[in-house]
């Protein structure tokens, strides 16, 4: 049967018994739907210590007073440049999952390259209630539920305070004045009701929103009344960029308090962690 | 009728292509050009080459002709493009008119060109700024800028490129009659503007004079070095004498 616009609809006939070829049908379909369910879903992975305290607290949760979490390229290399290039943090597990722009999920167990898009945690020798997440590889809208619950499901809602720092492209920045190449790139903030403090730049203004995983991770934290802020950086370049990175310094001091931290960068230091396709970009001269 | 041009104007005024034209400019790395008594200098900030890239074949600072030449700042095979033309334009003045082209001639027949790919149909405009340097023939040294526009304009000293802002508030708080008395003196002004926003100093510099009646020199590496370090010598002076002030 056609319909007006254009479909062709099956139609069940009474007449004849279809039931058992309909069933396997069914049950193909749902097959599909289940693989493909079970390949797209996220799995944390964690080192044996902390999967042991995982299970030695009787909640299968840790004891976390802050997360830090660095999405995107520019943001993850600001935190290995000015605050994991101490000796003190260890590398304590990571998410892997599938999806069409992230094919990292065919060796689960095996920790993610360096350099790999990827989604890494650290956590800090001394001070083990501080963990950071460096997110770099493409979660999918529908696997973004699932990332924010088994991440926050695996830590203690009680004291726990959430920073994000995620980068943008400001051509998605809308604004109504036009924006000279000299303010990019600039920071913008976000804060979940439960935080307090004062953010250390102006608030994101309208029409901007946030999308993908800081967007999942802040409205976790404002269902569940978890202080969190995020920070939003703009800027006009694709690759990992130092200028780019050093944007995102006010956030050292709240990071300052926790964590001893780096206290002066050599400029080597985080050109080696901006992209070194700079050199052989002979693009622009 | 409106996608034969790509430089179309927006409803308040904007050619919004020339003015994105700009941007790519700003992707390029820092020159600097300075106009003294009896020099013209160009520096520019030395781009990082592959480890297999000849560093010969990536060179921001070309003659236009003996005693003209240019740095540019944005899409390296524009400025190809540009500066070809303008070879050809300065041997061809030399041909008809039986003079060199002034330094005037030449950025004004540049800026024409430019101009000329902001109203054309479906061409882009240059994603080039340029300076552009030299001596006239009755010896008066000249600096000019162009930019995707086509508009330029002459300047004492400018910059273009990825910090040009930075670089220009410097030139303006430090360009003086006493910073371009001496030849020596207008080169170190170029190399201390550039030191505010080159990293790790000296050896990312290049640095290309023309003195009056002469040929385009490109300075070595060592001088540059020997230079940034009487700079950094006379800025430690600079220190110590405001040191001693506040003590007294």
């Amino acid at each position: 049967m056609a319909t007006f616009f254009g479909e062709v609809l099956s139609v069940y006939s009474r007449a004849v018994e279809e039931d058992d070829d309909d069933l396997d049908d069914e049950n193909e379909d749902e097959r599909i739907h289940r693989e493909i369910e079970e390949k797209r879903e996220v799995h944390i992975v964690w080192c044996p210590e902390v999967a042991q305290s995982l299970e030695d607290s009787g909640s299968n949760t840790l004891q976390c007073s802050d997360l830090i979490i660095a999405v995107g390229t520019n943001a993850a290399g600001f935190l290995s440049a000015y605050v994991l290039n101490t000796e003190s943090w260890d590398a304590v597990g990571h998410v892997s999952l599938w999806n069409e722009r992230s094919r990292g999920s065919s060796r689960q167990s095996i920790a993610p390259l360096p350099g790999e898009p990827a989604c890494l945690f650290y956590r800090h020798r001394d001070n083990p209630a501080v963990l950071v997440c460096q997110s770099t590889c493409y979660i999918a809208e529908d696997q973004l539920f699932q990332w924010t619950e088994k991440v926050f499901g695996c830590l203690q809602k009680r004291g726990l305070s959430v920073m994000v720092l995620s980068d943008s492209p400001v051509a998605e920045y809308k604004t109504p004045d036009y924006l000279y190449g000299s303010a990019v790139p600039f920071l913008r903030s976000l804060k979940s009701s439960a935080s307090k403090g004062q953010a250390l730049c102006p608030a994101l203004e309208q029409p901007n929103i946030l999308t993908g995983l800081p967007a999942a991770v802040l409205s976790h934290c404002q269902v569940h009344q978890i202080p969190a802020v995020l920070y939003q950086c703009y800027t006009d370049v694709i690759s990992p960029d130092s200028i780019t990175m050093e944007t995102y310094k006010p956030a050292l001091l709240c990071l300052s308090k926790l964590v001893k931290l780096e206290p002066c960068l050599s400029a080597d230091v985080l050109r080696k962690f901006a992209i070194i396709t700079e050199a052989q970009s002979n693009l622009y001269t | 009728i409106y996608d034969r041009a790509i430089t179309v104007f927006s409803p308040d005024g904007h050619l919004f292509q020339v003015e994105y034209a700009q941007e790519a400019v700003k992707k390029g790395s820092t020159a600097v050009g300075i106009r003294g008594t009896d020099i013209v200098v160009l520096g520019v900030e030395k781009k990082s080459v592959a480890k297999l890239q000849e560093e010969r074949t990536v060179r921001k600072i070309c003659t236009l002709d003996d005693h003209v030449c240019m740095a540019f700042a944005g899409l390296t095979a524009d400025a190809r493009i540009v500066i070809n033309r303008a070879r050809v334009e300065c041997q061809s003045h030399r041909l008809t008119v039986e003079d060199p082209v002034t330094v005037e001639y030449i950025t004004r027949h540049i800026a024409t060109l430019k101009q000329r790919y902001t109203q054309s149909n479906g061409r882009r405009p240059f994603g080039i700024s340029a300076l552009i340097v030299g001596f006239d023939c009755d010896g008066t040294p000249r600096l000019y800028q162009t930019d995707p526009s086509g508009t330029y304009h002459a300047w004492k000293a400018n910059a273009i490129g990825r910090s040009a802002k930075t670089v220009r508030e410097f030139l303006e708080k430090n360009y003086t009659d006493e910073a371009i008395a001496t030849d020596n003196e207008s080169i170190k002004l170029a190399i201390k503007a550039l030191l505010e926003v080159v990293q790790s100093g000296g050896k990312n510099i290049e640095l290309a004079v023309i003195r009056r009646n002469q040929p385009l020199k490109l300075l070595e590496s060592k001088e540059i070095e020997t230079l940034v370090t009487e700079i950094e010598k006379e800025k430690e002076d600079e220190a110590e004498k405001k040191k001693q002030k506040k003590s007294t």
